[in-house]
């Protein structure tokens, strides 16, 4: 998986790419680092529009971001799942854990 | 590193002194052959590290004792470099060497620098051989290391999935893991009311990991469904357990399932698997339950929600759960089954649902791939025809006499803050069975106890109409109804005692149930043998099954107060 990241007033950005699955621990984890770090962030964006898989280990590295940007009072939200990607989160009723966004 | 033990094998004592001195002077270690025999001697009890090995000797030659060592055992496990020395005019002897096995060559008269620096040669191979060495030796421990815990994980799995309980006739399951053993947790159980419970959980990864989360599941639902608690308050406890130990990316996704045959209900709790299917007998999906809530494990007890969803059925059916390695299943091109499909297979060929069609049919869906993910499946028949006695234990059939009891008392009273979230009656007869002369009868007691409790409760305060149970629609609105009146029930008490001595007819255990509300006229439902399976009667079936089960049945006052006796 590519992870590319912007940043834009208090948002902070990780576009993925590609699978996201049990491979893609460390990229994600060294990605999101820079947010949580970053202290102008309050909203940590994952853009998932270029994602077309995801298993349950993925879910396992966003519900560990979410607790790490709680204890540091940032958001996390999901946006532009798609497909298979938004048919998993659904089914996990993610919606109710993250802010999620078109 | 340290020292090299190197062999040194020449029959000329002047050339064997010459090498030994330049061996010492590089810091290894000397030891001294005459001929090859004597060389083979050596090998075996002193395993050189390096040999410096001379061509023309007496009684066996280099060669010879070159392809002899080559033959070793011990040459399979560690690889001992030969190094030939030999006479310039003898490239045929060299080229012979090398093919029975040495690796390298030096023309005699022989150099101190050459030969110093082919010894360091050798010698950086053979540390690096070393450590090659090391590094297979450690990953030969952990990989016996991860067998030993992958059936450590599969013996923990196999005494959870408890094959005994699944082997309830009702229920047909399939399992078909993705590594050696499954992250899949199937479990059934019944109630001591005969409700049957199912459970189908699948936790993040395999192996010991997921047997870890499946522990605290497993004991959760077999010793509270054993204990008659409902289904909400086993999804809250399970995820309770299992949020406070598990890290924040572990967690179970998890259908629970109540099937009440007695009162044609099936309620549900699904937490991130594939929808819960009903069935009719022709395969056609009746009713879905799909996922509502975040799977197990994620959400704090405050935040979590127990909500549970109920359907009453009228015909025959069957309830299809899975985990989601079936819904996403691949075959070698990377398709999946859709749902049609998959339900086509289980459709009947003869008068059944047959959950053995669809392993077949999954099976060869993914025959040639590496199976991606644990596939699961539950199939539970829902049978319209009511059972004919009440199952009970074994000592309640054989009715095993109580030996002596002294008199034992208990009172409860119960108002409306802990009506509205209390398991009154699990926690009664958890209280009760530890008298030892009840627990045997702990299938009749809770029967008689909820059915009275309920009662108390239903129509005592909140005033429901049993009638409306037996209506179309009736008994969703039904449980709407008594979920509404419990969230603002303000006032009101229920009392239950009870009594266990030694009466006339032997020991007995009074109990007795009383509510502070309006009553009922009780007395059509005291009249006739009391045939609990009076046939199109939805209601007052409760008072009947007590009146089989009790010596006596009184009802007194306005109809709010009951007392039985039941023999021990």
């Amino acid at each position: 998986m590519q992870i590319t990241t912007r940043s834009a007033d208090t948002t902070f950005t990780l576009a993925l790419q590609g699978r996201f699955d049990f491979h893609s621990h460390r990229e994600f984890r060294e990605s999101y680092q820079a947010a949580l770090d970053s202290g102008a962030t309050r909203e940590i964006e994952i853009d998932f529009r270029g994602v077309d898989y995801l298993d349950s280990s993925a879910l396992g590295m966003l519900l560990l971001l979410r607790e790490k940007a709680d204890a540091l009072g940032k958001q996390v939200t999901l946006a532009h799942m798609h497909g298979m990607v938004k048919q998993v989160l659904d089914v996990a009723n993610f919606g109710k854990l993250f802010n999620m966004k078109g | 590193m340290p020292p090299l033990k190197i062999l040194i094998v020449d029959d000329v004592a002047a050339n064997a002194k010459f090498a030994e001195a330049v061996v010492r002077h590089l810091g290894h270690v000397p030891l001294l052959a005459g001929n090859g025999e004597q060389a083979l001697a050596r090998f075996d009890a002193d395993t050189p590290d390096l040999v410096l090995m001379d061509v023309m000797m007496p009684v066996m030659d280099g060669i010879a004792a070159t392809a002899e060592i080559r033959r070793r055992p011990r040459e399979r496990e560690k690889w001992t470099p030969i190094l030939l020395l030999s006479a310039l005019g003898e490239v045929g002897d060299i080229v012979r060497g090398l093919e029975a096995g040495a690796d390298d060559y030096i023309v005699k008269p022989v150099s101190v620098p050459l030969l110093a620096a082919k010894i360091g040669s050798f010698a950086r191979l053979i540390g690096m051989q070393e450590q090659v060495r090391g590094y297979t030796r450690e990953l030969e421990e952990w990989r016996a290391e991860a067998k030993r815990q992958a059936s450590l994980g599969a013996h923990v799995m196999g005494r959870l999935i408890n094959p005994e309980a699944l082997r309830d006739a009702a229920v047909h399951h399939f399992n078909i893991p993705a590594e050696t053993f499954s992250g899949d947790l199937i479990c059934a159980a019944r109630t001591p009311d005969d409700v049957l419970h199912l459970l189908l959980a699948d936790a993040t990864g395999h192996g010991l990991p997921a047997a870890l989360s499946a522990i605290p599941l497993a004991h959760a639902f077999y010793g509270m469904t054993e204990k008659g608690f409902p289904l909400a308050s086993i999804a809250k406890e399970m995820n309770a357990k299992l949020k406070a130990f598990l890290p924040a990316d572990r967690f179970v996704a998890a259908t629970l399932v109540a099937l009440d045959i007695n009162e044609q209900s099936i309620e549900v709790w699904n937490g991130g698997n594939p929808a819960a299917l009903l069935l009719d007998v022709g395969g056609g999906v009746v009713q879905e339950w799909p996922s509502i809530h975040p799977p197990l494990g994620i959400l704090p007890p405050a935040l979590f929600s127990e909500r549970t969803e109920t359907i009453a059925y009228q015909e025959d059916c069957a309830l299809l759960l899975c985990s989601d390695g079936l819904v996403e299943a691949e075959d070698t091109e990377g398709r999946r089954l859709d749902r049609a499909e998959w339900l086509a297979a289980l459709s009947p060929a003869g008068p059944r649902l047959g959950l053995e069609r669809l392993h077949a049919r999954i099976n060869a869906h993914i025959a040639g791939t590496e199976t991606q993910d644990d596939i699961s499946c539950i199939l539970a028949r829902v049978p319209t025809e009511r059972r004919q006695a009440p199952r009970l234990g074994a000592a309640e059939a054989g009715r095993e006499k109580a030996r002596e009891v002294s008199e034992w008392r208990l009172e409860l009273s119960y108002g409306a803050t802990e009506l509205r979230y209390l398991d009154v009656v699990p926690a009664a007869l958890g209280l009760l069975c530890q008298v030892q002369a009840l627990q045997p009868h702990q299938g009749a007691l809770f029967l008689i106890v909820s059915e009275l409790f309920n009662n108390a409760l239903d129509h005592g305060l909140l005033g429901l109409d049993s009638t409306l149970k037996g209506t179309d629609g009736g008994f969703e609105q039904y449980l709407k109804s008594r979920e509404a009146g419990l969230a603002r029930l303000a006032g009101g008490r229920i009392d239950l005692r009870f009594r266990l001595h030694l009466s006339d007819g032997g020991p007995a255990l009074d109990i007795a149930v009383a509510d502070t509300g309006a009553g009922f006229d009780y007395a059509p439902y005291l009249k006739g043998d009391g045939n609990p399976l009076d046939p199109g009667q939805a209601h007052g079936r409760g008072i009947a099954l007590v009146r089989k089960l009790c010596a006596s049945v009184a009802y007194t006052g306005r109809g709010n107060a009951v007392a039985v006796r039941y023999l021990v």
